[in-house]
């Protein structure tokens, strides 16, 4: 694949925009608190809402990463636009309870949540321990959009750009417009990065569609090809599927990232009617870039695992080597898939600074101190990771499953909590680091499934049960002790502090 | 699906499709066919296949259904405010 000088053209074109959009966000800001630059002041609307919420799910690993899998697995893969699908599911276990907190609140990190939820006992030991699960999701998942990044600027600017100075660079603008625009300058980019996804995807399959005669010749010539990609699967895997439905939908309603746009939104309605749209995007893209996949079966003989993520650089490298306006469509098409890598990359980096600043080292202050630590945090966290994404051996595909294993650990911490009062801290922390043991163990044990089932998903029962159990059945602390008054909900008041996380006075102290 | 409907009602709906939702996956896997068949064409795709996406487009749209009658206030009462049992004395 070779744009010649124009791939390179096009690129420095794209991160100048990205440069002035840093500079026009760091503009807008109204002071300089954490809640301004990590959560935008709490003001995004339902639109930019909606398309930063869609390009940091639909990553790099969603572009180059699903096609991959769908042209080693076939028509199984279908499964993907399914557990997609979940995840906006299972946000309305989440949404409609944690919203009106965190305004309420002034939560800008999931662990200020956890800071209200569980005041006594090893609450901070908690704070610090789910923490520390979701800055692995977050670096991991950061990882493999740096890996992606790196492939893509090589191939768009055919070799001028290696690998190498692909991570580096693009690393660095990253961390610009991260550090000077905030979540403003992420959501704003997202923008434009979800729509430019969107388009180059549908450009794409229809230029499959038209290349191979339809839908249903391609999939005759997977089936003459590789008959069992295209048969009924497998008990095996049928079980597998419910099992990442289950995974993908628990797992990612936790991302740091996607619990902080709940909080950024400007109100409850924004987030309803974005979250209504939301559900229509897994048929929009994760269906398209499986049948991107599958139509490259008979185009295509890869066998070695981790080249199938080169499958959609494959396919724009033959649509671009048409000449003329196909060569613009394919290089419109890479720009926006490092768009779409770019924007989930800023968005984990941006929540990696706050939870390590916020939730790890306990920085809980309202100043512009605090805004300052998480920005170099972020900074050097990247710099760290820089190394790791050199190496190319691992698909992304895995990078994503393991991520997944540790992050779903945190269900009982946030989605129990948050609708079964009883739920106490000690059998919560017990409970996931039982699971999280558990899980971790099994997979390097080499039992990443047992039957098709996560191991991830096993540990999670696992955690549940401990919390459940232990908070219903084991000792209580005394302050937990029935006292005929300050039962959950029927007036009852606190040992907390009587302020907001934000260190502003909450509305009515004594409800705390 | 007015704001200005009453509650109850949009509750029931709301609960409604999130239990329809859940019947469209299991349907969605196709645990139920024989496997390593020989499907028909049906739409361009396996016809297992075409049950799977249509029950993930029912589930699209029963689901923006929901988020429609879902409540998102801004303002918690104070029960929802209130910390867990550990946080009250």
């Amino acid at each position: 694949m070779n744009f010649g000088i124009w791939g390179v053209v096009a690129l420095l074109f794209y991160l100048a925009v990205l440069v002035i959009v840093a500079e026009v966000a760091r503009r807008a800001k109204r002071d300089q608190s954490p809640a301004d630059h990590f959560l935008a002041g709490r003001s995004l609307g339902t639109f930019v809402l909606f398309l930063t919420i869609y390009a940091t799910a639909y990553s790099g690993n969603s572009l180059l990463g699903y096609p991959g899998r769908a042209y080693r697995d076939g028509f199984s893969f279908i499964m993907a636009t399914g557990f997609m699908m979940s995840i906006i599911v299972v946000f309305h276990a989440l949404v409609p309870k944690l919203r009106p907190l965190a305004v309420r609140q002034g939560f800008v990190t999931p662990g200020d949540y956890l800071r209200h939820r569980f005041r006594e006992g090893r609450s901070r030991e908690l704070r610090q321990v789910v923490a520390v699960l979701m800055s692995l999701a977050l670096a991991n998942f950061l990882l493999a959009q740096l890996k992606a990044m790196g492939d893509v600027a090589e191939l768009v600017t055919g070799g001028r750009i290696p690998y190498e100075g692909g991570v580096i660079g693009l690393a660095f603008v990253i961390l610009f417009y991260e550090t000077r625009g905030g979540m403003r300058a992420v959501a704003w980019t997202d923008a434009a990065q979800g729509i430019a996804m969107l388009v180059g995807l549908a450009a794409l399959l229809t230029w499959l569609l038209s290349e191979a005669g339809g839908l249903s010749e391609i999939t005759r010539a997977v089936a003459a090809k590789s008959p069992e990609k295209v048969a009924v699967p497998s008990f095996r895997v049928s079980t597998n599927w419910f099992s990442t439905i289950a995974l993908m939908g628990l797992a990612s309603v936790l991302y740091p990232q996607a619990i902080q746009r709940i909080f950024a939104a400007e109100s409850g309605q924004a987030l309803r009617r974005s979250f209504a749209g939301m559900t229509f995007m897994p048929l929009a893209t994760t269906l398209v870039v499986t049948l991107i996949g599958i139509a490259s079966i008979p185009r295509f003989d890869i066998v070695n695992e981790v080249d199938t993520d080169g499958v959609v650089p494959l396919l724009l490298a033959d649509w671009g080597a048409a000449g003329g306006l196909a060569t613009v469509a394919a290089l419109l098409v890479f720009l926006g898939a490092l768009s779409a890598i770019m924007s989930t990359a800023d968005s984990c980096l941006l929540s990696l600074g706050s939870i390590v600043s916020r939730d790890l080292l306990g920085r809980e202050g309202s100043d512009a101190a605090a805004t300052r630590l998480g920005k170099r945090l972020a900074g050097a966290l990247l710099l760290a990771m820089i190394p790791f994404a050199l190496a190319r051996e691992l698909t992304l595909w895995r990078l994503i499953e393991l991520k997944m294993e540790l992050l779903v650990q945190c269900v009982p911490a946030f989605l129990i909590a948050l609708h079964w009062p009883r739920l106490r801290t000690g059998p919560v922390l017990a409970g996931i680091l039982v699971g999280t043991s558990f899980a971790v163990g099994l997979t390097f044990a080499g039992h990443a499934r047992i039957a098709g089932i996560h191991v991830g998903l096993l540990g999670c029962g696992l955690n549940a049960l401990v919390a459940v159990g232990g908070s219903q059945f084991g000792r209580r602390p005394a302050a937990d002790a029935p006292s005929g008054e300050g039962g959950f909900g029927n007036g009852g008041t606190t040992s907390g502090s009587p302020h907001a996380i934000s260190g502003k006075p909450v509305k009515n102290p004594q409800e705390i | 699906m007015s704001e200005s409907e009453r509650p109850s009602a949009r509750s029931r709906r709301r609960r409604l499709c999130l239990l329809a939702i859940g019947g469209l996956f299991v349907v969605s896997v196709p645990w139920y066919r024989e496997p390593g068949a020989t499907p028909e064409i049906w739409g361009g795709v396996p016809d297992w296949v075409a049950v799977s996406v249509l029950c993930y487009a029912a589930v699209a749209v029963l689901n923006a259904v929901a988020w429609q009658a879902t409540d998102v206030p801004d303002d918690p009462g104070p029960e929802a405010d209130a910390p867990g049992p550990e946080g009250r004395s």
